[in-house]
């Protein structure tokens, strides 16, 4: 679901803002979850119960959206009138796309020498790096500040994202390869 | 999603992967991210004194898609001249890998890295020339009299 209008917050009841305590989130969305369950509407119209599927399924998306820093901030933003995605948004700056070429690059020689040390150790680092730009964006966003001036940020940390997804596939890889012997 | 078998044919076997030296005062670097997405893209040309693109190399870290589209550009440009790869739009690359509306913008980023590696180079001359120049005083004079 990525309709315009939809707004994750609302529906799991939450103020609008990128700071959240994921824990109280998740304890929230587990409860609305229960109290949703089809078991709950057996006894009631099919009106009814398609609303709680429906109305359950909202929940779950809300859910999946917020846990997620990118994600979150993406909605944000959407739900501010700043619109995010490819034409949207600035052009990153070269000297960061050079750090970054360079991150891969290394990323990718750590996982053809099969040096797992060498990957998690760059993996803390981007992490790390992850977690800074995570906290100035949450307080940009929270400033009240022009939020597309936070842009930026949000692409930094896609940036990071994808170099993590990276590192897990590496981990598998290298799971696997254990599994095998 | 599924890609097209040109998609999957340039993903699993990229033409031209690699790197040029990028202080070799004929090479071009570019260098493009998607903010959107977190792809990143190097597309580099080497060329020759006549102006033709006689080497193209690329480094892409992103989906299928944004490989694709870059293994097609350094094929597409080598051997051209830097005015005809500049002519390259990315709706040729779309419509060559029969990209879907989603994956547009990897054809945007090689376009932009094709630009990006052109400008480069250019600069790069300009740089040499205007050295070249400053270091023979008398041959500037010539061109002057003339």
């Amino acid at each position: 679901m990525t309709m315009s209008g939809f707004d994750p917050f609302a529906q799991l009841g939450l103020e609008r803002r990128f700071d959240l305590d994921l824990e109280v989130v998740e304890r929230t969305h587990r409860e609305l979850s229960r109290a949703l369950h089809p078991d709950k509407f057996s006894g009631g119209t099919p009106a009814e119960r398609r609303a709680a599927i429906e109305r359950a399924s909202a929940v779950n998306e809300a859910w999946r959206t917020v846990r997620d820093p990118v994600s979150r901030a993406e909605a944000l933003f959407r739900l501010a009138g700043v619109p995010v995605g490819e034409v949207n948004e600035p052009k990153t700056a070269p000297a960061f796309l050079m750090e970054i070429m360079e991150m891969r690059e290394e990323l990718a020689e750590a996982r053809g020498a099969r040096d797992l040390a060498r990957v998690e150790k760059l993996a803390a680092g981007v992490r790390a790096r992850e977690a800074r730009v995570t906290a100035s964006l949450a307080s940009a966003l929270a400033s009240g500040a022009e939020p597309a001036a936070a842009l930026p940020m949000l692409g930094e940390l896609r940036f990071y994202k994808r170099f993590l997804e990276e590192v897990s596939a590496i981990e598998d890889e290298a799971m696997e390869h254990d599994g095998a012997v | 999603m599924s890609y097209s078998d040109k998609v999957i044919d340039h993903a699993e076997n990229p033409r031209n992967v690699g790197t040029l030296d990028k202080d070799d005062p004929q090479v071009g670097t570019g260098l493009v991210g998607a903010p959107a997405c977190g792809d990143v893209m190097r597309l580099q040309i080497k060329v020759d004194e006549s102006g033709r693109i006689e080497d193209a190399r690329f480094k892409t870290f992103g989906c299928g898609s944004a490989i694709a589209s870059s293994s097609l550009a350094t094929e597409w440009i080598k051997g051209k001249t830097v005015e005809e790869a500049e002519a390259i739009k990315n709706v040729d690359i779309v419509n060559e890998l029969n990209l879907p509306p989603v994956k547009i913008h990897c054809s945007v980023l090689a376009e932009d890295a094709i630009k990006s590696a052109i400008a480069d180079y250019r600069a790069k001359r300009d740089a040499k020339r205007a050295a070249e120049a400053a270091a023979k005083p008398e041959a500037v004079a010539t061109t002057d009299a003339r």
